[in-house]
């Protein structure tokens, strides 16, 4: 499993240029004209899409040009390789549980369950240590969000039975 | 004189306890931000400015300034101890201030770069003293016109000046621009783009994508390099720094030539990171013994620092007068003073000449107490590194996460920074510049209230752009910043002169 440029170069404009039609399809919906008093709320956008789109293609343009140029020396460079795919995607693999874990319960437990899990996994610390240093850093947030700044921060079920609100 | 006046009462408000405290915790703040990898000055503003909300904007902007000023000290502090740049803006200091201090010269490079660098940032707040009333003044004559020309000029920089591909520049405009039109239009008062999602119609903060894109972003960066730190000695010695002190009156013409280089950069759209890179490349080419260049030479480590930080005090200046931020960070500071009720421009100094003179006079003071408190607590912030990444990296994704959810407290901003996380990634991996699309971000919403006035005025002529001459003159700088450099190089290019594997893109 390998990523190459090209593809990514490829995706990449496909997504912008996805992005600037969706922009346009919006702005169509709304009108991109002139109205009595100025522009319609649409015209800005309609504009801005069809600029993204253009440079979209041009870029997905430029993308192909070169890899048919470099085709010549050694194929396309390399994106990503087997081993720093996999490191990212346990990386992006374990940030998403987080996301998910703190929708559901809260960012105190989310980010001490987040931050112990990777010190005891990646960083080879012992589970409790581990442990302790995820609770010690959301009693950090605790302090400086809430007490310090007085900013409430997300909640989950546990903290109230905690008298936490 | 009346600008000396306006300081003197500018300090007056920014030298009092509370003030001065603000400026020890913001750059303390800002050397964590700064040396720590994925949290860099725009995403470490971005985090502080829901921490603000409850300051007066004074005092706020002085914590976000020397929040800024810490970040750029920070930023140097790791690319000379473990030659990673913690900032963009460093990355010129690698070259020679890791050499140097990798032969046992640490503190030297050190006292080197934070010297050179606050020299640096007092030229840039000299020249902001000695030009914000006559910018803010000539700033009083434009119209709608004459700002939506300004934007554009703005815009038209980046596409032709950067460094980037200049269509890979346009998309990234163009997206934030885009992003930045979501929600509740302004004029109209229509809800756009947001597609039936009822948790788009308050339209996406660019404190939350600024958090994502530079955020995160930079972080997966640092994961797929599977980065691990390989520090030098950090311990500062006293009798070395006094000698470094001492030795640098010797380089005046670098400082002062890399000075001016940062001022220009730093005013128009150039950013700290590009006037730190040409700082270096001039240096090098105005030195006689070139070669020795990435061995540990001095000017290559007061070079870059002096124009980095004088191109990042001066890109205050035009977001002050005119409300054109020149650097991402600046960007977001914009949209904090926005967000705060104040408007950036000309109005700002008739109206808040207490929050402008106290900001300008608070860059000289937080600047010194940068430079002093840096070379204090360098090997506290350097132990930093030594915490393993494994504990380290998933404490700054949790902040991220925390920082994007203090900006408006909703869930749904947990995943736009997840997913702005990953693109911020992907773009900046195949060179998409990042810094435009914040600026276009912060800008959209003006730049696009001041083309829809100026075309009510003119009932829709898109001549009103070259009605006067002020506004022509502006449209022509900016078509020719659009267009001149990408003729040079074709030029260059037909007459063959450089090979293409030379070619600077």
């Amino acid at each position: 499993m390998t990523v190459r440029r090209f593809h990514a170069e490829v995706a990449t404009a496909i997504g912008t240029g996805a992005l600037g039609a969706a922009a346009v399809i919006g702005a169509l919906e709304l009108g991109h004209g002139w109205s009595e008093s100025g522009p319609e709320s649409g015209y800005f956008p309609f504009y801005v899409g069809v600029i993204l789109i253009l440079a979209s293609l041009w870029n997905l343009g430029a993308a192909i040009v070169a890899r048919q140029t470099a085709q010549g020396d050694d194929g396309a460079e390399l994106f990503l390789d087997r081993e720093r795919l996999l490191r990212l995607g346990r990386f992006i693999g374990t940030m998403l549980a987080f996301v998910i874990l703190t929708v559901v319960m809260g960012i105190y437990v989310g980010a001490a369950s987040y931050v112990a899990w990777n010190a005891w996994r990646s960083g080879g610390y012992r589970a409790w240590v581990a442990l302790a240093i995820g609770c010690g850093f959301s009693v950090a947030l605790y302090l400086v969000f809430e007490v310090a700044f007085l900013v409430p921060l997300l909640k989950g079920p546990i903290e109230p039975l905690l008298g936490i609100y | 004189m009346e600008n000396f006046d306006l300081l003197m009462h500018g300090f007056g408000i920014a030298i009092t306890p509370f003030h001065l405290m603000l400026m020890v915790v913001g750059v303390l703040l800002g050397l964590v931000v700064g040396v720590l990898p994925g949290l860099g000055a725009p995403n470490g503003v971005s985090l502080l400015i829901p921490l603000t909300f409850t300051l007066d904007p004074t005092s706020a902007i002085i914590l976000l300034s020397s929040m800024y000023w810490g970040a750029l000290f920070g930023g140097s502090t790791t690319s000379i101890l473990f030659n990673i740049p913690g900032e963009p803006s460093s990355v010129a200091t690698t070259f020679d201030g890791y050499p140097m201090a990798r032969s046992g010269q640490s503190t030297r490079a050190l006292t080197l770069a934070f010297m050179s660098a606050g020299i640096g940032a007092l030229i840039g707040v000299v020249v902001i003293t000695l030009l914000a009333g006559w910018a803010s003044r000539f700033a009083l004559r434009f119209g709608a016109p004459e700002y939506f020309a300004v934007y554009f000029l703005a815009f038209a920089a980046f596409i032709g000046m950067g460094s980037a591909s200049p269509v890979k520049t346009v998309v990234s405009l163009a997206t934030g621009l885009l992003l930045a039109s979501v929600g509740m239009d302004n004029v109209t008062g229509e809800v756009r783009l947001t597609f039936g999602f009822s948790d788009l119609l308050g339209g996406i903060s660019f404190l939350v994508v600024v958090i994502g894109l530079f955020g995160i972003g930079e972080l997966l960066a640092t994961v797929q390099e599977g980065l691990r730190f390989r520090g030098v000695s950090s311990r500062i010695d006293l009798r070395d720094m006094l000698r470094t002190i001492a030795e640098l009156p010797r380089y005046w013409a670098t400082t002062l030539r890399s000075g001016l280089i940062g001022i220009w950069m730093g005013i128009t759209p150039g950013g700290p990171t590009a006037a730190s890179f040409m700082s270096y490349g001039i240096a090098r080419q105005a030195s006689r013994k070139g070669a020795a260049f990435g061995s540990g030479r001095p000017e290559g480590i007061i070079a870059p620092e002096t124009a980095d930080h004088s191109a990042g005090t001066c890109a205050m200046l035009p977001m002050l007068a005119l409300g054109v931020p020149s650097s991402a960070t600046a960007a977001v500071m914009m949209g904090g003073l926005m967000i705060w009720g104040l408007t950036p421009g000309p109005m700002l100094f008739a109206t808040k000449p207490d929050f402008v003179w106290g900001l300008i006079a608070s860059m000289y003071v937080s600047n010194i107490v940068g430079v002093i408190l840096v070379l204090l607590t360098v090997p506290l912030f350097a132990a930093l590194l030594r915490v393993p990444f494994s504990i380290i990296g998933p404490m700054i994704v949790a902040i991220c996460f925390v920082g994007a959810y203090t900006v408006s407290s909703a869930t749904f901003d947990l995943w736009l920074v997840l997913v702005f996380g990953l693109v911020g990634y992907v773009l900046s991996r195949l060179e998409y510049p990042l810094a435009p699309l914040v600026l276009a971000m912060v800008l959209g919403h003006k730049a696009e209230n001041a083309f829809y006035q100026s075309m009510v005025l003119s009932d829709g002529s898109l001549g009103i752009f070259f009605a006067n001459p002020l506004v022509s003159s502006i449209m022509v700088i900016a078509l020719a910043l659009l267009i001149v450099p990408k003729l040079l190089h074709i030029g260059a290019r037909l007459r063959g002169r450089r090979p293409a594997s030379q070619e600077i893109r």
